[in-house]
């Protein structure tokens, strides 16, 4: 399946190199974009994780100076109560001792409310004015316990009248009227007028351990910041990110600040504000403690709520904590950010190493590539230099090895051609050579056996010695043919054979003299010439080079007459075709077969074989004349009738063509 | 009436001979073995015709030609030109593979016919 993957796009790139390079940054980026989408993930997680853990912490811290407060309330109840003067005022019921003595202790001890009752539950005297007594507590329930010798202490709501009783001070510190808060919960009530006190009662006993009565007293919560301070001193110590207070704490009355040190937009304390409706939900109505990020006032914070009960149990309030949310996210960020900044760094690296890497893996390659075209240039003694011993290496010494041998073949082709050609050249010098010397002993044989023959040097003696004269005169005629072939061979084979056109009669230039040459031969055979179109064929006038074009008409001459009929006719003529002369030789005789008609121009052929090589051919007059045509830009070929007649037709460009 | 005397020049001596025997039946014959000895011949002799043969040691036709043709004493004299084989002449020009031309009365290629040779030196004399 990974075999055929197929990137798309890849093969778009021109060099190998640019592949490499893609391919690297595609690893690179996939590879760095997965691990630093997980690890701020899983960074971000820790983070969070780690500030709520914090938090839930500072809960538990909180809980302890919250109930520290509260101890202190009830160990300074306790002692007060163990007092001599308050004992001993109470057995005298001296009231008025007591109550001064009571007050300046309230005082002393920071507390709002401090209230003796006498056995029964009735109240002696309470510690503020109006020092309101005698109405009934027997049925408030620390009272209720601390007259059955119990210590207790504990959160209680405290209703309105019950705070009017210590004087109106009290009732104005509990009341608050709600200010609208976004995301609290929908009540019907708009304000507050009771008050969650911090609250104990301690029994007073004589020297026999009889109830003599009850002190109980309190705190009184709302506005007042002590224990919020206090644990946010003790838990965060005052420290502040970006001018906010990164910890805060609150309590709540059911749902109402009534304490707290978050501020609202203006920096004052946030009070009479409500908590959010989720927290409400549960922490309020489930009883269950709150820990995540919630958005307070004006800021996210990392907050933990947990309900507070009072001594029966239920939930009248709650104790938050919680922690700016900011730092914590501003932490993660900027682990976000070295992430991609690490990525991103990365990838350059990477790029630069794969621009190095690529260079180390493609400068072989493109080096065999200059070598193979510098080669295909044929250049074989370039080498390939050897730079790794990898498969590029290898390819690059098979390479070497390739060219060597191609090196080592040339070599040889060419030290044979060379060898060849030098052959040749001496073929064809000896065959010039030869066939010229020939001439000159031949040229005088030939002209004493003229003359011998025609008995000009007087007359020969017997039939017989007149028949050897002419036959050697018959076979000189021969010998010299066959030597003029074979130096237009030569002359054509050597490539000395020069085409020099001029503009020229065909037939006046070319054709008559050939046939006033072979008139004798003619005669001889007894056979007879006609030009067809004669008129017009003197007028032919075309580009040609005369010389060579007698050539090619004395072979074609000889060649119908030497096996034309004896007595038959032979046609000379011509054709004019739109872009050419066409020329033709045409004699009476048994023809040529079909299948000799393209092979007669081959060098050396011969018509009929053996037979023929008594009648002087050599095989070399329509090679020879194919040659020269072709070297005209013209074409030529034969036609027959078997039995009948033989054709040689050939073409002229009339405008020359290069040849 | 006098025989024409025609003179012949050519370095191969069995070729001259031949040439002699063909045209000693009716002129009378001068012959010179090479080029120089040809022109001398040619202007002490005055020749009414000149055989010519061009490839010829010391001096050869080619030379002797135009030297003849430049010479008013002999320029009048027609010559008829023996020229080698499969080389480019026409009528009255001559052109080596070379290029280079020489214009005579007449040529004749090797191998000769007696018989054409004897017809053209007589065709020249009557000019």
């Amino acid at each position: 399946m990974w075999r055929n993957l197929k990137i798309p796009g890849l093969m778009h790139f021109r060099t190998l190199r640019s592949k490499l390079v893609f391919s690297f940054l595609l690893v690179v980026l996939a590879g760095g974009l997965a691990s630093t989408m997980i690890g701020t993930r899983m960074v971000g997680n820790t983070i969070i994780a780690e500030a709520q853990n914090k938090v839930r912490h500072d809960m538990a811290s909180a809980w302890m100076v919250y109930q520290e407060k509260l101890n202190r309330v009830k160990d300074v109840l306790h002692l007060t109560a163990k007092r001599d003067l308050i004992i001993r005022s109470l057995v005298g019921r001296d009231v008025e001792v007591l109550r001064r003595e009571l007050e300046r202790l309230r005082i002393e001890y920071g507390l709002d409310v401090l209230t003796v009752t006498d056995n029964k539950g009735v109240v002696l005297t309470r510690t503020r004015s109006p020092y309101q007594a005698g109405d009934f507590q027997g049925n408030d329930e620390l009272v209720r316990r601390a007259l059955k010798r119990e210590v207790v202490a504990t959160t209680e709501i405290v209703p309105q009248e019950e705070l009017a009783k210590d004087g109106p001070e009290l009732v104005r510190q509990a009341y608050m009227e709600f200010v609208p808060t976004p995301m609290a919960k929908a009540r019907p009530e708009t304000k507050e007028t009771s008050g969650m006190m911090l609250k104990a009662a301690v029994p007073i006993l004589d020297i026999n351990d009889n109830v003599l009565g009850t002190l109980y007293g309190g705190s009184l919560l709302n506005r007042n910041y002590e224990i919020v301070d206090k644990i946010k001193d003790i838990i965060f110590k005052g420290e502040r990110y970006k001018e906010i207070d990164t910890g805060t704490a609150t309590i709540f009355q059911w749902d109402l600040r009534i304490s707290t040190n978050v501020k609202d937009k203006s920096g004052l304390r946030a009070i009479s504000t409500r908590v959010a409706k989720d927290v409400y939900d549960q922490v309020l109505e489930n009883g269950r403690a709150w820990v995540d990020r919630a958005f307070v006032v004006n800021d996210w914070y990392i907050a933990a709520y947990e309900p507070i009960r009072n001594l029966k149990g239920e939930i009248i309030g709650i104790l938050y904590v919680g922690t700016l949310e900011e730092p914590y996210t501003d932490i993660r960020n900027r682990v976000i950010y070295s992430f991609f900044g690490i990525a991103f760094l990365g990838v350059v690296m990477v790029l630069i190493l794969a621009y190095f890497i690529t260079r180390s893996i493609t400068r072989p390659i493109d080096e065999l590539v200059k070598a193979t075209e510098v080669i295909a240039g044929g250049d074989f003694s370039h080498e390939v230099p050897i730079q790794s011993r990898d498969e590029v290496g290898h390819l690059a010494g098979s390479f070497n090895r390739m060219t060597g041998t191609l090196k080592a073949t040339m070599d040889e082709l060419y030290v044979l051609n060379t060898k060849l050609q030098d052959l040749n050249r001496h073929y064809l010098e000896m065959l010039g050579f030869v066939t010229h010397e020939l001439m000159q002993p031949i040229g005088v044989l030939k002209g004493f056996l003229v003359m011998l023959d025609d008995e000009s040097l007087g007359p020969l003696g017997t039939p017989k010695q007149k028949q050897a004269v002419s036959t050697m005169l018959r076979n000189v005629n021969a010998l010299i043919n066959m030597i003029q072939k074979y130096l237009q061979l030569g002359r054509i084979e050597s490539g000395k054979m020069e085409v020099n056109k001029v503009h020229m009669p065909i037939f006046a230039q070319a054709l008559q003299p050939i046939l006033e040459d072979e008139r004798q031969q003619i005669n001889a055979r007894k056979m007879e010439v006609v030009i067809e179109n004669e008129e017009s064929f003197r007028k032919v006038e075309g580009e040609a080079d005369p010389v060579l074009l007698r050539i090619v008409f004395s072979n074609l001459i000889g060649n119908v007459l030497k096996y034309g009929q004896e007595g038959g006719k032979i046609w000379c003529g011509f054709r004019e075709e739109p872009e050419e002369f066409l020329f033709y030789v045409k004699n009476e005789g048994r023809g040529i077969p079909a299948d000799q008609l393209t092979k007669v121009f081959e060098k050396f052929s011969r018509l009929g074989g053996e037979l023929e090589r008594a009648r002087g051919g050599t095989g070399l007059g329509l090679f020879n004349s194919k040659e020269v045509v072709e070297r005209h830009g013209g074409r030529i070929w034969a036609e027959s009738e078997e039995g009948k007649w033989a054709n040689f037709l050939f073409t002229i460009p009339k405008v020359p063509k290069r040849s | 009436m006098e025989r024409s005397k025609v003179l012949v020049i050519d370095d191969e001596p069995d070729f001259v001979e031949m040439i002699r025997m063909a045209l000693e039946r009716q002129f009378e014959v001068l012959v010179a073995y090479n080029g120089k000895e040809g022109v001398a011949k040619a202007r002490s002799d005055k020749p009414d015709a000149i055989v010519l043969d061009i490839m010829m040691p010391e001096k050869d036709g080619f030379t002797a030609c135009q030297e003849l043709k430049g010479d008013s004493t002999t320029a009048s004299i027609p010559i008829l030109i023996l020229t080698g084989v499969g080389e480019h002449f026409g009528r009255t020009k001559y052109t080596k593979m070379s290029g280079m031309e020489i214009e005579a009365e007449d040529f004749i290629a090797k191998p000769v016919d007696p018989n054409e040779l004897v017809r053209r030196v007589t065709a020249l004399l009557k000019k």
